[in-house]
């Protein structure tokens, strides 16, 4: 028996329906009116941190290669007849996916011929089709994937900055893996994987734009196959809570120095929302561009506009991350270590507490004028344990002592990293 | 929805959508420029400096605390090349006043704001404030040398100024360090002057409900600016190369990176859009299915046509030891389809691919100001239906026949510097 109930957002009347499916899956549909596209995603908590298992049937725990779920999510994209790509391009759809470190996700995007589409992601994410031959033949693919990321300097100061935070937790693991760890993964080991975390009860489906409840329901009804709850559990090593290393630099070939400064948090419990939240407008407010500190970097040359700062989250981990280009790396992290001491010293000024506020308000609302927005704001809700419209409400009731607390519990001196990037001298 | 195109100025187009769908406005201001060594990094200077302060926001500071205080509303820059042209665009949104929490008029100040950096900026003597020009000046310089962080991008690019050296499309967007470095607060306030009354200016304004005063707002200011646009041409074919050329660079890199320019001297633009669709846009195009999914060669294997210059850039990042076997596959697939071997699935899912883009048009603010502007630069103001209705009526005979007219211009090889 499927449970129906309509979810609205105060603020801005957006609504959206959520069913908790017969099949154990959660499903989450926003009908836009006025919009032509729809956007599905149909996601698993199954991301590259996910290395150790079991489910309730299972005496041991399971550890599995690294780079496996991205490794899984190449393979469903062909199944024993045809390449998924083939299905999508009879209809005119666009279809992806991707995993990150705690999800992995297939999405469409179409105008046309969505029930359809809608049935080709339902059917080939619950059909798997994993050989020996097929396996290999993505190693190489992958591999190319694994080389041209170790060539992104981007991705290699954020990997740098993990290794710095993370004794023991996967989330230093690069998604992909490595080159040695996919050449383990065999056909066995991926269905392995596939039964334990393709289970409809650790799924979502969000759908969202041109679409009518009913109908999509009517697809799931049809398509879903029932699953049986099966305890799935997952475990991570024991990570303390101090940083593994306080600084790492590498040289690539890159134009200039890059870096990044990363806080080590104490992982979410229960609500991971409103953890992000919280942090997030932390972050709003010590990366302010408005700013005495932001300005007298910007005016001395010591950053340019590339420098931000956002929430690293997920199941484990939490943190905070300054990010952007630098020859002075060093004066950045004492500015921001100054500017956090002088936040916990002074308080948060309400005016400023006040602006950033509604600038997160403004930018929550604005994400309701975009079909692929909804639907992953339906979906990353879910994952975090909350409902779609809760990320207003929690910005709406929040207060500056909120904030206040945050930075001062969790963004400490000894548990600051640095991440540089240096140009390699000869290029 | 309601589009309307109207002139408020010598060669100044202003056009209005209204789709009560959004909860936004946005604004879209292009400045249509040649493209020219003289000019190219003053204009990226004006560019940076309209979004970074004005006359009465007189610090970055302030104009932040001014955006933040209006729901998060915002105001970029970019520049980007077209063709031989330079296209400067100052844009701007911010959520629909019903959704202020304090009754605020957010519409008005943000036009304000946005006039006062358009047409107001802090300049004193014939110079742009000196803070602004500062921060600036280190963006672009900083953009500029760190063009080559991104190694997919860089080849990219370094295979367009192969392809079109000599021509105004050879420059990079912000110019080159030596053009930026010499560029003075009193060199790029000149170029703002001349920008303002010499580019062909469209503008575009996407929201839930009309307001006639955002058109006047800028027929009034343009008004004070002494116009004396130029026309330019928006399409400037590349002649091909009398035989290809290899550039090869050694960099540090682990994943060896080349890219081919092709170039084309048929005017059948929509037969040359689907082939290079069919050849390498889609994951179905015959360089996914043969380079990266049979060979297993390439995890990214894709093709891109550049319809202002008629020409073409396919790029792969492979191993080292399987550039030749990715390089004769790619000229393999590109004789198949000169070889007339497409099959009808082939240009069916490129045509339903178009179709779903197109049908698209309208799902976004920036969609809709994209569309119109392309069509603008057409001179064609044709809808999406009407554009997909014509992509359909090509056959096949055409796209083998555009594919016929390509040949190879030059090459580009980036590879790892333990390779020799």
């Amino acid at each position: 028996m499927n449970k129906k109930e309509i979810l609205t957002c105060k603020s801005t009347g957006t609504s959206c329906v959520h069913v908790k499916h017969s099949s154990g899956l959660d499903i989450y549909i926003s009908e836009m009116k006025g919009f032509s596209s729809v956007y599905a995603m149909f996601g698993t908590k199954y991301g590259s941190v996910n290395t150790i298992f079991k489910t309730a049937s299972d005496t041991e725990y399971t550890s599995v290669p690294n780079g496996i779920a991205h490794f899984l999510e190449h393979k469903l994209f062909e199944n024993e007849d045809c390449g998924v790509f083939e299905l999508y391009a009879e209809t005119g759809a666009s279809g992806n996916a991707f995993t990150s470190f705690d999800r992995t996700c297939y999405l469409f995007s179409c105008t046309k011929n969505y029930t359809e589409n809608l049935r080709i992601l339902l059917d080939f994410v619950q059909k798997p089709y994993f050989t020996k031959e097929n396996v290999e033949k993505e190693q190489g693919i992958i591999g190319q994937e694994i080389c041209m990321t170790n060539d992104n300097p981007q991705w290699r100061v954020l990997f740098n900055t993990l290794k710095c935070m993370y004794h023991n937790h996967p989330v230093k693991i690069d998604i992909a893996g490595t080159q040695e760890s996919i050449a383990q993964i065999d056909a066995e080991l991926l269905y392995k994987c596939y039964d334990t975390f393709y289970n409809l009860n650790n799924m979502v489906l969000s759908v969202a734009g041109n679409v009518g409840a009913d109908e999509v329901l009517a697809i799931c009804d049809e398509l879903l196959k029932p699953c049986e709850d099966k305890g799935l559990e997952t475990v991570f090593p024991d990570e303390p809570e101090d940083i593994a290393q306080p600084e790492i630099y590498e040289k690539l070939p890159v134009g200039m120095s890059m870096f990044q400064i990363g806080y080590k948090c104490v992982p979410a419990v229960g609500n991971l929302l409103e953890k992000n939240m919280i942090a997030s407008i932390a972050v709003g407010i010590i990366a302010d561009p408005a700013s005495e500190m932001y300005n007298r970097l910007l005016s001395d040359g010591i950053i340019n506009g590339s420098f931000t700062g956002d929430v690293f989250c997920g199941d484990g981990y939490f943190s905070v991350i300054f990010d952007g280009e630098s020859e002075y790396p060093d004066i950045v992290k004492k500015a921001l270590t100054d500017e956090i001491e002088k936040i916990c010293r002074d308080g948060i000024a309400e005016n400023v507490f006040s602006r950033l506020k509604k600038s997160f308000y403004g930018d929550l609302v604005r994400q309701f004028n975009n079909v692929n927005a909804v639907g992953s704001i339906m979906l990353n809700a879910h994952m975090a344990g909350a409902a779609p419209f809760d990320a207003i409400d929690i910005v709406s009731s929040l207060r500056s002592g909120d904030v206040l607390d945050f930075i001062r519990k969790e963004l400490r001196p000894d548990r600051i990293v640095l991440s540089v990037i240096e140009r390699s001298g000869n290029q | 929805m309601n589009y309307n195109r109207k002139i408020i100025g010598d060669n100044i187009g202003f056009s209005t959508v209204i789709d009560e769908k959004f909860n936004t406005c946005s604004l879209y201001v292009n400045f249509i420029t040649e493209l020219d060594k003289s000019t190219v990094s003053e204009y990226a200077f004006v560019s940076g400096i309209l979004s970074t302060n004005n006359s009465e926001l007189k610090t970055f500071a302030e104009l932040n605390e001014r955006l933040f205080s209006l729901y998060g509303s915002d105001i970029h820059s970019s520049v980007r090349k077209r063709g031989d042209l330079q296209i400067i665009t100052i844009s701007s949104s911010w959520i629909h006043n019903r959704f202020a929490l304090e009754n605020e008029n957010i519409s008005a100040q943000m036009l304000e704001t946005v006039k006062n950096c358009i047409f107001n900026p802090y300049a004193e003597n014939n110079a742009f404030n000196d803070e602004a020009f500062r921060i600036t000046r280190k963006d672009i310089l900083d953009s500029i040398i760190t063009e080559i962080n991104d190694k997919r991008s860089y080849t990219i690019n370094r295979t367009a100024r192969l392809a079109y050296r000599g021509e105004p499309a050879e420059l990079p967007s912000h110019g080159t360090l030596e053009t930026a470095q010499a560029v003075t607060p009193e060199s790029a306030f000149e170029a703002y002057k001349k920008l303002m009354q010499t580019a062909q200016v469209e503008i575009f304004y996407v929201s839930p409900e009309k307001d006639d005063s955002v058109a006047d707002i800028f027929a009034e200011n343009f008004a004070k600016t002494g116009r004396q646009p130029a026309s330019f041409p928006f399409r400037s074919a590349s002649p091909v190369k009398p035989a290809p050329e290899l550039v090869t660079e050694k960099l540090d890199v682990g994943q060896a990176k080349i890219a081919f320019s092709l170039k084309s001297d048929s005017t059948d633009y929509d037969a040359l859009y689907l082939m290079s669709l069919i050849l390498g846009g889609t994951p179905v195009s015959k360089l996914f299915v043969n380079v990266r999914e049979k060979l297993s060669l390439c995890y990214y294997c894709s093709c891109r046509y550049n319809e202002p210059k008629n020409s073409f850039i396919i790029d792969c990042g492979v191993e080292k030891e399987n550039i030749p076997a990715a390089t004769k596959e790619i000229f393999n697939q590109l004789d198949e389809m000169k070889n007339g071997n497409i099959s009808d699935d082939e240009i069916r899912s490129v045509i339903l691919a178009l179709e779903n883009g197109y049908t698209a048009v309208g799902d976004t603010p920036a969609s809709y100001a994209s569309w119109y502007f392309e069509r603008f630069c057409d001179g064609d103001y044709i809808t999406p239906l009407e554009k997909y209705k014509r992509i359909c009526s090509v056959s096949k005979e055409r796209i083998v026949q555009a594919a016929r007219t390509v040949s190879h211009d030059c090459t580009f090889h980036m590879l790892g510097k333990e390779v020799e």
